[in-house]
C-alpha cells in the first residue's frame, strides 16, 4: 500500500477521479433512465456511447479537417468548433438510442415478450454497432485532434489542474442538474416520471406510452452523447470497443447509486469515479477493479437496491 | 485396315498415351501447391503489426515462387487479433487444414499459448518472427510449444535488459517505473527488465500493471510523478502505450517513456500524438528491412507488396526470415509436416542478409541468440540506432 502518493498528488487523484465520475454519471443516465421507464437494462448504451466519440472524431477530422498537426484553437473558433462536436455528439447518439428503442425493444414490448427477450435484443444490437464499427474502421484506432490547448488553471504546489477535467467537471454538473430539473419541473418529466411508477395508470391517465419512452431514450442517449463528447475532449482517442470498459463502469455506478434513480446515477458515478483512482493509487492499479466490485457488493448485501434505490421514490425517472 | 495399319495405330495410341500420361504428370508436378499459414493479428487493435508482418512473409513466397519451382507455396492468412481467446478459436481449423505444412506464426505470446494445443496435437510445426515470451520455448514450463515452435528472434530474456539499457541511456540518475498489460507478453517482458533492474542495482521508484484497454491512466501517472521518475518502461502494446504517453505528456510529465517490440508501431505515434511521441524510445529483436535487404530484396518487396519501402513497417525482416525457413525446407523436397518438422528443427538457414546464420536449439530457439535493435522517435519518425 502507498498511502504517500495521496499526500503528494491529493488534488490530481481528487480532481480527476471527479472528472471521470462526472463522465460515469452521465452515461450512467442512459441506463437508469431506460430502466426507471422500461424495467430493462439497456446493454447497447456502451454502444451509444461509442457511436458518440466517432461522431466527435468525425466531425472534427472530416467536416474541419483538423489533423494531429493542427494547433489548438481559441476564441470563437474553439467554442464553434467544440459546440458543433458536442451538438453532433449529442445528436448522434440521441438519435441511435431512439432507434435502437424502435428497432429492437418496442415490438418486443408491444407483444409482451418477457424481459428475457428484451435483454437479449439489448445484447444483440450492442454487438451489432460494435462490429459495426469495427468492420467500418478495419478495428484501427482513431484519435482526435487536440482542439482545447491543455493549460492548468490551478496549481497546488507543483501539481497543475487541467482545464479540459476542469470543463469536463463543471459542463457534465451543469448537463446533469438540467436533466435533475426537467424530469422533475417539466409537463414531460412528470410524465417520464408516472411512466416510472406506473406504467398502466400512466396509460389510464391518457400519457402516450411511446413518445414518453422515445423522449426518454432520446435524452439518456444524448447525454451519453455528451459524455462521450467530454472523452473524446480529455483523452482524444476510440475504438470500436471503447464503449465496454466504460459502459460497464457507468453500468456499475447506476447499480450502486440505486438503479433508475436519477440522483443514485450522480452519487454512484462521482463515488466509483473516486474510488477507482485512490485504490489504483494506494493499492494498486491492478487492484481497482477488485476494490470497486467488492465494494459494490458489499453495499448490495446491505442495500439491495443500491445507495438511493428506493429510498427518493420522487426524484425516480 | 490391314494387320500392319492396325499394328502402326495401336503403337500410335500407345505412345500417344504413354506421352500423354508423361506430360500430365509433368503438369501434376509443375502445379504442385503447399500452403503455408501465417497467424498474427490481421485486425483487431494490434492489426498494424499483423499487416506489417505479412509483408515480410509475401516477399519471402513471391520471391521463391517467381524462380518457377517444381514446388510452389501458397500463402493464406489466419487472423487471430493478437488475443489468445481468438487465437484458440481459430487454431483449431489452421490445425485440422491437411493442406497446411507450417505456420510463420503465431505472431504474439499469448496467441500462441492459446495455440499450442492444436499445433502440438496435429504435429504442425510453427516459426514465430515475433513472440518473444521466455516461457514459450521452456520445457519446464506448462505453457511451452515443444518441439514444434520455433522462434527466430530474441527472447525477453534478452529484449527485458536492452530495454533498460536503451531507456537509461544518456539519462543521469535514472528513476525507473515499470508498468505492465497483465497479457502474457507484458507480464513476461517486466520480469525480465525488472530481473535486470535489480542485478545491475538500477533504482526502481516503482511499479504498476494496468490491464489492456483501459482509458484513464490518470491514477498511474499521478503515482510516476509522486515518485519523481525520469524513465517509464511500459510493456504492453502500442494503443495501450500511445494513451499512457499522452496522459503523462498532458500532465506535465518530461522524463524518457520506453517500451518493447509491442509499442514499436507508427500507430504508436498517431495514438499518442506527436509531441508525447517525440523521444519515445523502444527495443525489439527486429532489424528494419531496409537496413538489411539487399537492392534486389527491396524491388522484390516491392513487387510482393506494392510499397516502396518497409520503413515504418515492423517485424517484416523477421517474418522473411521465418517464412525462409520453411522454403529451404521446401526446396530440399520437404512437403508433408513430418518432414517439415525434422527439416526445421536439425538444418541450418541463413537470415535476410545471407550470411547470419539460423539454426535452431532443441527448444526451439535461434542457436547464439538473436540481437536486439533500438529505436526512438525522432521529429515524428521512428528510427533505428543499431543493437543496444
Amino acid at each position: 500500500m502507498n498511502f504517500s502518493v495521496v499526500v503528494s498528488q491529493f488534488w490530481p487523484l481528487l480532481i480527476n477521479g471527479l472528472a471521470l465520475g462526472f463522465i460515469y454519471v452521465l452515461i450512467s443516465l442512459g441506463y437508469t433512465m431506460v430502466y426507471g421507464v422500461l424495467r430493462l437494462i439497456n446493454f447497447a448504451n456502451s454502444e451509444i456511447f461509442m457511436v458518440g466519440t466517432f461522431a466527435t472524431v468525425i466531425v472534427s477530422r472530416n467536416f474541419f479537417g483538423f489533423n494531429q498537426d493542427t494547433d489548438p484553437l481559441s476564441g470563437f473558433k474553439l467554442f464553434f468548433a467544440m459546440g458543433a462536436c458536442l451538438v453532433a455528439s449529442m445528436l448522434v447518439s440521441g438519435v441511435t438510442a431512439v432507434i435502437v428503442e424502435l428497432v429492437a425493444y418496442r415490438r418486443l414490448r408491444a407483444k409482451g415478450t418477457n424481459r428475457l427477450a428484451s435483454l437479449i435484443s439489448a445484447i444483440g444490437v450492442s454487438i451489432i454497432l460494435q462490429e459495426g464499427v469495427r468492420i467500418l474502421t478495419h478495428s484501427v484506432p482513431m484519435s482526435n485532434p487536440r482542439l482545447l490547448r491543455k493549460f492548468s488553471v490551478v496549481t497546488f504546489g507543483d501539481v497543475g489542474i487541467r482545464v479540459d477535467t476542469l470543463l469536463v467537471i463543471v459542463f457534465a454538473a451543469v448537463l446533469f442538474f438540467s436533466v435533475d430539473r426537467f424530469v422533475n419541473k417539466t409537463l414531460l418529466g412528470k410524465a417520464i416520471r408516472a411512466v416510472s411508477m406506473s406504467e398502466e395508470t400512466s396509460k389510464l391517465m391518457g400519457i402516450n406510452l411511446n413518445r414518453v419512452i422515445s423522449a426518454t431514450f432520446l435524452i439518456g442517449g444524448s447525454m451519453t452523447g455528451a459524455a462521450a463528447f467530454l472523452y473524446e475532449t480529455v483523452y482524444e482517442n476510440t475504438k470500436y470497443n471503447v464503449g465496454f470498459s466504460i459502459g460497464l463502469a457507468a453500468f456499475t455506478a447506476a447499480v450502486l447509486g440505486g438503479i433508475g434513480n436519477l440522483r443514485g446515477a450522480f452519487y454512484g458515478g462521482l463515488s466509483l469515479g473516486l474510488l477507482e483512482q485512490f485504490a489504483a493509487a494506494i493499492l494498486g492499479t491492478q487492484w481497482k477493479a477488485v476494490t470497486v466490485f467488492l465494494v459494490l457488493v458489499m453495499v448490495l448485501l446491505f442495500k439491495p437496491n443500491g445507495l438511493f434505490g428506493e429510498a427518493v421514490q420522487q426524484t425516480r425517472v | 485396315m490391314n494387320k500392319n495399319s492396325k499394328r502402326v495405330l495401336g503403337a500410335v495410341a500407345a505412345v500417344t498415351l504413354v506421352l500423354g500420361t508423361v506430360a500430365v504428370t509433368s503438369a501434376q508436378a509443375a502445379t504442385k501447391t503447399v500452403t503455408l499459414v501465417y497467424q498474427g493479428p490481421l485486425t483487431g487493435t494490434d492489426a498494424q503489426t499483423g499487416q506489417d508482418e505479412f509483408l515480410g512473409a509475401q516477399t519471402a513466397v513471391q520471391m521463391y515462387n517467381d524462380t518457377n519451382p517444381a514446388v510452389k507455396v501458397k500463402l493464406i492468412q489466419a487472423d487471430d487479433q493478437g488475443d489468445g481467446a481468438v487465437a484458440g478459436t481459430v487454431a483449431p481449423g489452421i490445425a485440422a487444414n491437411k493442406a497446411v505444412i507450417g505456420v510463420v506464426g503465431p505472431a504474439y505470446s499469448g496467441a500462441s499459448i492459446a495455440s499450442f494445443p492444436s499445433y502440438k496435437a496435429t504435429r504442425l510445426t510453427m516459426v514465430s518472427p515475433s513472440a518473444t515470451r521466455v516461457t514459450l520455448t521452456d520445457t519446464k514450463s506448462p505453457d511451452n510449444g515443444y518441439p514444434f515452435f520455433h522462434r527466430v528472434v530474441g527472447n525477453d530474456a534478452l529484449q527485458g535488459p536492452a530495454v533498460v539499457r536503451w531507456s537509461i541511456d544518456g539519462v543521469d540518475s535514472p528513476k525507473v517505473y515499470v508498468i505492465d498489460d497483465q497479457t502474457p507478453y507484458g507480464t513476461g517482458l517486466a520480469q525480465a527488465a525488472v530481473a535486470y533492474i535489480k542485478l545491475k542495482k538500477i533504482n526502481q521508484v516503482g511499479s504498476d500493471s494496468v490491464v489492456q484497454k483501459t482509458s484513464d491512466y490518470s491514477a498511474t501517472v499521478s503515482k510516476i510523478k509522486a515518485s519523481k521518475a525520469n524513465v517509464v518502461i511500459y510493456t504492453g502494446y502500442y494503443p495501450d502505450g500511445g494513451a499512457l504517453a499522452k496522459s503523462l505528456n498532458d500532465n506535465g510529465w518530461n522524463g524518457v517513456f520506453a517500451g518493447g517490440d509491442g509499442v514499436l508501431n507508427d500507430a504508436f505515434i498517431d495514438v499518442a500524438g506527436k509531441a508525447a511521441a517525440e523521444g519515445a524510445k523502444f527495443t525489439a529483436p527486429a532489424v528494419p528491412f531496409e537496413t538489411a535487404a539487399s537492392a534486389a530484396q527491396q524491388a522484390a518487396f516491392t513487387k510482393a507488396t506494392g510499397l516502396k519501402t518497409a520503413a515504418g513497417h515492423v517485424y517484416v525482416t523477421e517474418t522473411f526470415n521465418a517464412t525462409n525457413v520453411f522454403i529451404s525446407c521446401i526446396k530440399l523436397g520437404k512437403v508433408t509436416r513430418a518432414g517439415i518438422q525434422s527439416c526445421v528443427a536439425t538444418g541450418t538457414f541463413f537470415a535476410l542478409d545471407g550470411k547470419t546464420i539460423l539454426k535452431f536449439t532443441r527448444q526451439g530457439e535461434v542457436v547464439g541468440g538473436a540481437p536486439v535493435g533500438g529505436f526512438q522517435v525522432v521529429k515524428g519518425i521512428i528510427k533505428y540506432f543499431g543493437a543496444v
